[in-house]
C-alpha cells in the first residue's frame, strides 16, 4: 500500500472486502449454517405424569460390589479399595466395527490423537470413537455455533450449565429420540444403562422425548475447599457463620505476603444464604404465587454479603478480575486459603499435588447458614451432564452406539470401568498392593474424561489410590446430606420458550457488577422491574401453568 | 494518460479481448470474494425474522418485519454499548494513532542501520503475541496482585488495581494496543519515508533549512497521503474494536465500561441465541461504518488528499 500508486480499483475492492466482511461476520454464519428440518411442534415445556412414565427406562440396579462407606440420606457411597477380582458387566465386544465422531468438553490439556488409551478402549469396544475435545471454559459458545450448523458429530456431550439461551431448543431439534431403544423394558438390553437411576433419566427428557444419556450427579456437587495445612500453620479455626467468614477473611488476608483468604466464593455464598439455584429451578412458592430468585430477600442479602468481602479486600485480585480459570493454581500455590469448586476436582488436585507438595491437604468446609444455623442446600439436578446422539444416524448405528455407551457406563469394580477410567495396566497405571497408581502417561491420556462423558454409572466416590480423600469426601457429603432440600420442579427438564431466552442473562452481569463494587445492591430493583416488564411476569404464568399441569417434581 | 486516450478509440469487446489474461487472473479472487463475502451477506435476512437456527432455519423462520430493529433502538443497553464503542474508539484514535508516526520519524532519524534494525525488531515483536498473552502480561504487571502493586505493598504503600477499574478501562485498552501494535504500525510510515527523494532534503539543507524545517516542509508532506488514507480506514472501522482483546477483559470491569458493539452482538447472538436481534445490530454497524468511511473520505478530499478512493 504505497501512497504513490493510484491503483483505484484495487483499493476500492479492498475497502469493499473489509466493509462487507465486517457486515457478514456481524450477521453470524447463516448461509453456511442453513438447513435443518422444519420446526417441530411441542418443543417447549416439561413432561410429567403418565407421558413421562411411559418413556422412562426401567431401573434395574446391578450390585456388583459393596461400598466401604455406604451412602446416607442420599449421599454418595465411598470405595477405598479396588475389588479383587474385578467383575465383568459386558460379555463380548459391543461394537460392530463402526466409526463414530464425538464432541466432548475438556478442561486442561487435550490428549494426543491416536494414543494408546484410545486405541485400547476402541479395541475393547469393537468400534472406533474419534474425539475432538473442545475447551470446557468456552464450550457454551462453541456448542451454540456447532448446533446451528449442519456438521454435528455423531455423539455430542452438553453439560447442563451450558444449556443457556436456546441450547435446549437445539437439543430438541437436532438429536435422536432414544425412547424406541431404551423406554421401559427395552433398556434391559443394556444392563449398565438400566443401572442408572430413574431421576437421571427423567432429566434426560427434552421436549417430551428421551434424548439424553445422563451422567448422574451427587446430591450436592460444590464445596468451599480450604487448605488445612496452611490453616493449621496459622492456628486458624474454621468459620461457622457469615460474620465469622468475613472475620476469617480479615484476619488471614495478608496481601504483602501475596496471600488472600478467598477466591470467588459466590457459588457457595448462595448456598449459605439459602438462595435458589438457576434455571429452571429459580422459583419458589410463596402461598400459591411463584416467586423468582431475583425477587427474594435472600438474593439481596447474599449479594450484600459478597460485596462486603469485596470491600474488605479479602478476595484475591485476580479472582476479582474474573480470571476463574486460574483458581486452582491460586489455591495450590497458596495465593488463596479457600476457594470454591466442584467436588469432582478434589481427587484430581490431591493427586496432582501429592508429588509436588506432600504437605498439601485440602478439605471441604461444612456449609452453614449465614446466621450460623443449619443451611438450606438445594439439591443439584440428578444429572448434570448429558450426551446426545445425532438424529441423522440410522437405527443400526444408534443401536451400536448405545451398546458402546452401555460398556462405558459400567459401574465401579468392573473390568470395563477400570479400562475406561484408568486405561491399560502397565501402560497407564501400575497396581501396587491392590492399589492402582496412574503413570505419567495415564495422567495425560486416560485421566481427562473423554468416553466417560457418554454416560456414567451412578455417582460413587471411588479412589483406591487416595483412600483418605474418599473418607473425607464421603464424610463431608454425608454431613451435608441432611440439609439437602429439593427445589421446585426438581428433576424436571424444562424448555423455556425462545422469546424468554435473554430475560435472565443480564442478571449474570449484574451480580458480578454488584459483588465487585461497580453497582449498588439497590440497583437490583430496577433490573427486576425491567425483567418483569419484558416478560418476567409472563414467564411466571408460564411456569405456574407447568406447576398446575405437570406438578412440582418434589 | 496516453493509454487511456488510445483506449477510447476501441470498443468494449476489443478491450475485453486485450485484457482477457488480466481478467482471468483476477477471477479466483473475485470468486473468493463472492463466495465468502457477498453470498454470506444474504444471511442478513435473519434480522427480519424470528430466526430459529436450530429448527426452522432461514427458510422456515417467520418474518417479523422491522421488529428486531425496533427492539434494538428501544433498548437502552444498545445505546450504552454504542457510546462505549465510540468512546473507546476516540480514545484510541487520539492516543494511539499519532504514535506510529512519531516512532517512524524517530527511527528514520537513526542513522546507524544496526541500531535501527534492532529497535525495529524489538518493537515489532509484541505484535505476534496473542491477546490472551498480552492480557496476562498486563494482569501480572498492573493487576491487584501484580508486580507493581506487590512492590508498592512491600514498601508500605497501598496496592492498586488498574485492571478492574472501569473508569481506566479505555486507557488500559489503549495502553495494551500501543504495546502490542505501535511498532507494527511503523512499517507503513517507514516505507513512505524511504520513498522520499533525498535530493529534496539536500536542496532544503542547501537553502538553509534546519532539522525542524526539513521535517515540516519535506517529511510530513510526504507522509500526508498515507496518514490520510490510514485515518480514513481507521474511522471506517471505528466500530470494529479489537473483539478478542475486549471480550477477554469484559468481565474484569463489567459490561458498563467494556461492552462494545462486537461483544454485544456476540453476547446476544452466539451466547443467548437471539440471532435476529444480533443480526439487526450487525446491520446497523455495517451501515454506520459505511457512512463513516464516506464522511472521512469526503473530509480527506476537502483537504486535497486522495483518501481511500477518488472520483474519476
Amino acid at each position: 500500500m504505497t501512497p504513490n500508486s493510484p491503483s483505484t480499483p484495487s483499493r476500492r475492492s479492498f475497502l469493499a472486502s473489509t466493509a462487507v466482511a465486517a457486515a457478514a461476520v456481524a450477521g453470524g454464519f447463516p448461509l453456511l449454517a442453513a438447513c435443518g428440518g422444519p420446526a417441530q411442534g411441542g418443543k417447549e415445556g416439561a413432561t410429567g405424569g403418565k407421558a413421562l412414565k411411559a418413556i422412562l427406562p426401567k431401573y434395574v440396579p446391578t450390585n456388583l460390589s459393596d461400598p466401604d462407606i455406604p451412602g446416607v440420606n442420599g449421599s454418595s457411597a465411598g470405595y477405598t479399595k479396588l475389588p479383587d477380582p474385578l467383575a465383568t458387566s459386558v460379555k463380548g465386544t459391543p461394537g460392530k466395527g463402526g466409526t463414530f465422531k464425538a464432541m466432548t468438553p475438556i478442561w486442561g490439556t487435550v490428549p494426543k490423537k491416536d494414543n494408546a488409551y484410545y486405541t485400547a478402549v476402541n479395541k475393547a469396544l469393537g468400534a472406533t470413537v474419534r474425539f475432538d475435545p473442545q475447551d470446557g471454559n468456552t464450550y457454551q459458545e462453541k456448542i451454540g455455533a456447532v448446533l446451528a450448523g449442519s456438521d454435528i458429530a455423531d455423539i455430542v456431550t452438553i453439560p447442563g450449565w451450558n444449556m443457556q439461551g436456546q441450547i435446549r431448543n437445539a437439543v430438541v431439534s437436532k438429536f435422536a429420540d432414544l425412547g424406541p431403544y431404551l423406554s421401559g423394558d427395552k433398556v434391559e438390553k443394556y444392563p449398565n444403562l438400566a443401572n442408572i437411576p430413574t431421576g437421571a433419566w427423567q432429566m434426560s427428557v427434552f421436549g417430551g422425548k428421551l434424548r439424553g444419556l445422563p451422567m448422574p450427579s451427587p446430591v450436592i456437587g460444590n464445596a468451599i475447599f480450604y487448605r488445612k495445612d496452611l490453616l493449621d500453620g496459622l492456628g486458624a479455626t474454621l468459620p461457622t457463620s457469615a460474620d465469622e467468614l468475613l472475620a476469617f477473611g480479615r484476619e488471614y488476608t495478608d496481601a504483602r505476603r501475596k496471600r488472600w483468604a478467598f477466591d470467588d466464593l459466590w457459588v457457595c455464598i448462595q448456598k449459605m444464604f439459602g438462595l435458589l439455584p438457576d434455571a429452571p429451578h429459580y422459583w419458589q412458592l410463596d402461598g400459591d404465587k411463584l416467586v423468582h430468585k431475583i425477587e427474594t430477600a435472600e438474593y439481596r442479602e447474599a449479594l450484600a454479603f459478597a460485596r462486603k468481602l469485596h470491600d474488605a479486600r479479602v478476595v484475591h485480585p485476580d479472582a476479582e478480575a474474573n480470571k476463574d480459570a486460574d483458581a486452582k493454581i491460586r489455591f495450590t500455590g497458596g495465593g488463596t486459603l479457600m476457594y470454591n469448586d466442584g467436588t469432582g476436582s478434589w481427587h484430581g488436585l490431591a493427586s496432582e499435588q501429592a508429588k509436588a507438595n506432600p504437605e498439601f491437604d485440602m478439605r471441604a468446609l461444612d456449609l452453614f447458614s449465614a446466621d450460623g444455623g443449619k443451611p438450606v442446600l438445594y439439591q443439584d439436578p440428578p444429572a448434570g451432564v448429558f450426551s446426545f446422539i445425532n438424529k441423522d444416524l440410522p437405527k443400526e448405528r444408534i443401536e451400536e452406539l448405545l451398546a458402546l455407551v452401555d460398556y462405558i457406563a459400567a459401574p465401579y469394580g468392573t473390568k470395563e470401568f477400570q479400562l475406561i477410567n484408568f486405561g491399560v495396566e502397565g501402560t497407564h497405571y501400575t497396581t501396587k498392593d491392590g492399589v492402582p497408581v496412574r503413570t505419567d502417561r495415564g495422567i495425560q491420556e486416560a485421566q481427562p474424561a473423554t468416553y466417560l462423558f457418554f454416560a456414567s454409572p451412578p455417582h460413587v466416590i471411588a479412589y483406591p489410590d487416595f483412600p483418605e480423600v474418599v473418607k473425607e469426601y464421603a464424610g463431608w457429603m454425608a454431613r451435608q446430606a441432611p440439609h439437602v432440600r429439593k427445589p421446585l420442579f426438581f428433576g424436571m427438564q424444562i424448555v423455556e420458550p425462545q422469546r424468554y431466552a435473554s430475560l435472565y442473562t443480564p442478571f449474570d452481569d449484574l451480580q458480578k457488577d454488584i459483588r465487585r463494587g461497580r453497582k449498588k445492591v439497590s440497583d437490583i430493583e430496577e433490573a427486576v422491574n425491567t425483567w418483569k416488564k419484558s416478560g418476567g411476569d409472563e414467564l411466571r404464568k408460564w411456569y405456574a401453568d407447568i406447576l398446575e399441569k405437570q406438578g412440582s417434581g418434589r | 494518460m496516453k493509454d487511456l486516450e488510445l483506449a477510447r478509440g476501441i470498443t468494449r469487446r476489443q478491450r475485453f479481448l486485450r485484457d482477457r489474461t488480466l481478467l482471468l487472473m483476477t477471477l479466483p479472487a473475485v470468486v473468493l470474494l463472492l463466495v465468502f463475502n457477498y453470498v454470506p451477506l444474504l444471511g442478513n435476512v435473519v434480522a427480519f425474522q424470528e430466526y430459529d437456527p436450530y429448527g426452522a432455519g432461514i427458510t422456515g423462520s417467520p418474518f417479523v418485519g422491522t421488529y428486531n430493529f425496533e427492539r434494538l433502538f428501544l433498548d437502552n443497553r444498545f445505546w450504552e454499548v454504542l457510546v462505549n464503542t465510540l468512546v473507546i474508539f476516540f480514545t484510541q484514535l487520539v492516543l494511539f494513532f499519532p504514535l506510529p508516526i512519531a516512532l517512524a520519524l524517530l527511527l528514520n532519524s537513526v542513522l546507524n542501520d544496526r541500531v535501527r534494525a534492532w529497535v525495529q525488531g524489538i518493537i515489532y515483536l509484541p505484535h505476534f503475541f496473542s491477546w490472551v498473552l498480552v492480557v496476562t502480561v498486563f494482569q501480572q504487571m498492573l493487576g491487584g496482585a501484580g508486580l507493581i502493586a506487590q512492590q508498592l505493598r512491600e514498601r508500605g504503600i497501598g496496592g492498586f488495581d488498574l485492571m478492574t477499574d472501569p473508569g481506566f478501562f479505555k486507557f488500559l485498552l489503549t495502553a495494551q494496543s500501543v504495546w502490542k501494535d505501535a511498532g507494527w504500525g511503523v512499517i507503513v510510515f517507514l516505507a513512505a519515508l524511504a520513498a522520499v527523494n533525498s535530493e529534496l532534503y539536500e536542496a532544503a539543507a542547501v537553502d538553509g533549512a534546519g532539522r525542524w524545517r526539513r521535517m515540516w516542509h519535506v517529511t510530513l508532506p510526504a507522509l500526508r497521503p498515507v496518514i490520510a488514507l490510514l485515518l480514513v480506514l481507521r474511522v471506517g472501522s471505528a466500530l470494529n474494536l479489537d473483539f478478542e482483546q475486549i471480550l477477554l477483559q469484559r468481565d474484569q470491569v463489567g459490561p458498563g465500561a467494556a461492552e462494545v458493539l462486537d461483544t454485544y452482538i456476540w453476547w446476544t447472538g452466539v451466547r443467548t441465541g437471539d440471532f435476529g436481534y444480533a443480526t439487526a445490530a450487525g446491520i446497523f454497524k455495517g451501515v454506520f461504518s459505511v457512512l463513516m468511511v464516506l464522511l472521512a473520505n469526503k473530509v480527506a478530499h476537502m483537504l486535497g488528499e486522495q483518501g481511500v478512493y477518488s472520483k474519476r
